[in-house]
């Protein structure tokens, strides 16, 4: 990074305020590996079901344009704001939230020196940058004046408490056994300890992997979508490039929480040191687990919205300060 | 002991199982499932071969053809009405495909094998009103058909029951 800085003659701020959030790990690895990871669900569900999946938009390349072709649609369609919605607020909904969901990268790592500024507190800007999404998503389900955007809005509500909570948890068990709140400073305490985050606190990893399937209503825990039961949830209404924008929502979560999780829990950068090689590590190991979250789907059906709050309140928030405790062990041993 | 939304106790009757080796059971399923191939027939690309009487849209041919009506009168769901064709003094056979049943008895009764089966079962018409065809479309679109159908170079395969993969297309010249 201060190299590439050094040749183009720009401040290193600029270049990281700038290429952090806009290319690698923000908007343009985002979209890239969001309309990869689409596909390669869709794929992976199909295979599972011996079925073929999305083939003939490109046989050769085995419908991987698919995404595109579907995109092109959208953006071409036209975006219908029925009379009874209210309308600022139908509009700027999914705008404001995926504003809201692409603002983590600028504090998100990703790699050795790639990140748009560094803080003591990284974590905690993270979680709350991405739980302000939920907020705007329930405005959105009330804004639509739609049954099942109404109720959709109410089980985010009630999911995104459970989850954020498991969520806390989870990362509060990690910042006590690295002693810090920074992704950077926990990725250098696993690099400098050579165990990673999932062998010392598996149950934390468990948790932080289980809310972020609630919280990006991946399978078991599309609640909020529950296409059988309620159409698409708060995003009922919407047609368009809105209606992308709100698919593309639970993607650009996963994504951030996901290379959060391989922070914590995956060493990182780790067994890499320079930056190239660093955010290579970094992106695999987050597409691995991103993969593995959305081939759920094909194993699972969905969960019961009162059988996942039990699990949430019941099961896990106790476990969560197991792993708490669990975490303050491990601070002391590494000390 | 937990109990159901409409008041049973459902825990008495259900397996108890560990649930952890269960969920990675359910994963490992999934993940051996993933390496199987899919079964699905690639429809347009590929095409199972048709027995040789398959009855698929009826052929009609208006030079062979006597009006005698036979096959107006045996044809079970009346797709075979008898037409006044101008400049012709018989009455000739229409054909309404979307009545037809493919029972292939007009082609059975026919003394002069006017009518015939063909293997032609896909044909897509794009209005209800435009599957009704007086004689002389009738005999047109039979000969296209016919032609078109002669013409195709889809791969034809042959559908065998498999233990592994459930369904196994085997290529046939
Ligand atoms: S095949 Fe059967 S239903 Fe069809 S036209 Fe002939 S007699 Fe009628
Ligand atoms: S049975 Fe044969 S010959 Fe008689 S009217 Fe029908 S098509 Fe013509």
């Amino acid at each position: 990074m201060v190299e590439l800085a050094k040749i183009l003659h720009v401040p290193v701020w600029a270049l990281r305020g700038f290429l952090a959030p806009l290319v690698y790990p923000g908007l343009v690895a985002l979209l890239g590996t969001v309309l990869f990871l689409i596909w390669a669900e869709r794929k992976m569900a199909a295979r599972v079901q011996q079925r073929v999946g999305p083939y003939y938009v490109s046989p050769k390349l085995r419908g991987a344009l698919q995404l595109i072709a579907d995109g092109t649609r959208f953006a071409l369609q036209e975006i219908i704001v029925h009379v009874e919605t209210d309308r600022l607020m139908f509009i700027l909904g999914p705008i404001l939230t995926f504003t809201f969901l692409s603002l983590p990268f600028t504090v998100l790592p990703g790699g050795p020196g790639i990140y748009g500024f560094r803080s003591d507190f990284s974590m905690v800007i993270v979680y709350a940058l991405l739980t302000l999404s939920p907020i705007t998503v329930i405005l959105m389900g009330w804004a639509s004046s739609n049954k099942f955007a109404m109720i959709g809005g109410g089980r985010e509500a009630l999911l995104t408490v459970s989850g954020e909570i498991t969520l806390a948890l989870a990362m509060l068990s990690v910042a006590a056994m690295y002693g810090t709140l920074d992704f950077v400073t926990a990725v250098e305490k696993q690099m400098h300890t050579g165990i990673i985050g999932l062998v010392s606190n598996p149950i934390a990893a468990l948790l932080f992997f289980l809310a972020m399937l609630l919280l990006t209503d991946r399978v078991p825990f599309d609640i909020v979508l529950g296409e059988q039961e309620i159409v698409q949830g708060p995003y009922t209404e919407y047609s368009g490039v809105l209606y992308a924008l709100t698919m593309a929502i639970d993607y650009v979560k996963l994504y951030a929480l996901s290379i959060a999780f391989t922070l914590l829990f995956l060493g990182g950068w780790a067994p890499f040191t320079t930056p190239l090689l660093g955010a290579i590590s970094v992106y695999v190991k987050s597409l691995i687990v991103l993969l593995f979250s959305v081939f759920l789907r094909s194993v699972y059906g969905r969960m019961r919205l009162d059988h996942a709050m039990n699990f949430f309140w019941a099961k896990l928030f106790p476990l969560g300060f197991i792993a708490l405790a669990l975490g303050v062990f491990v601070h002391v041993i590494y000390a | 002991m937990a109990q159901d939304s409409n008041g049973g106790k459902r825990d008495d009757h259900r397996p108890r199982v560990n649930p952890i080796l269960a969920h990675l059971e359910a994963i490992a399923t999934g993940i051996k499932w993933l390496t199987r191939k899919p079964m699905t027939l690639m429809y347009p690309d590929m095409e199972e071969k048709r027995p040789e009487y398959f009855r698929g849209f009826i052929i009609f041919n208006y030079d062979k053809c006597i009006g005698c009506s036979l096959c107006a009168q045996i044809c079970p769901p009346r797709a075979i009405h008898m037409y006044r064709v101008p400049g012709d003094k018989r009455i000739r056979p229409g054909y309404d495909a979307g009545r037809c049943i493919h029972c292939g008895l007009c082609t059975d009764i026919c003394p002069t094998d006017a009518l015939d089966v063909s293997p032609v079962h896909d044909e897509v018409f794009e209005q209800i009103e435009s599957m009704d065809f007086d004689p002389v479309e009738w005999h047109i679109i039979s000969k296209k058909l016919v032609e078109e159908h002669a013409k195709r170079k889809r791969k034809l395969v042959i559908t065998r029951v498999d233990e592994e993969v459930g369904l196994r297309y085997e290529p046939v010249e």
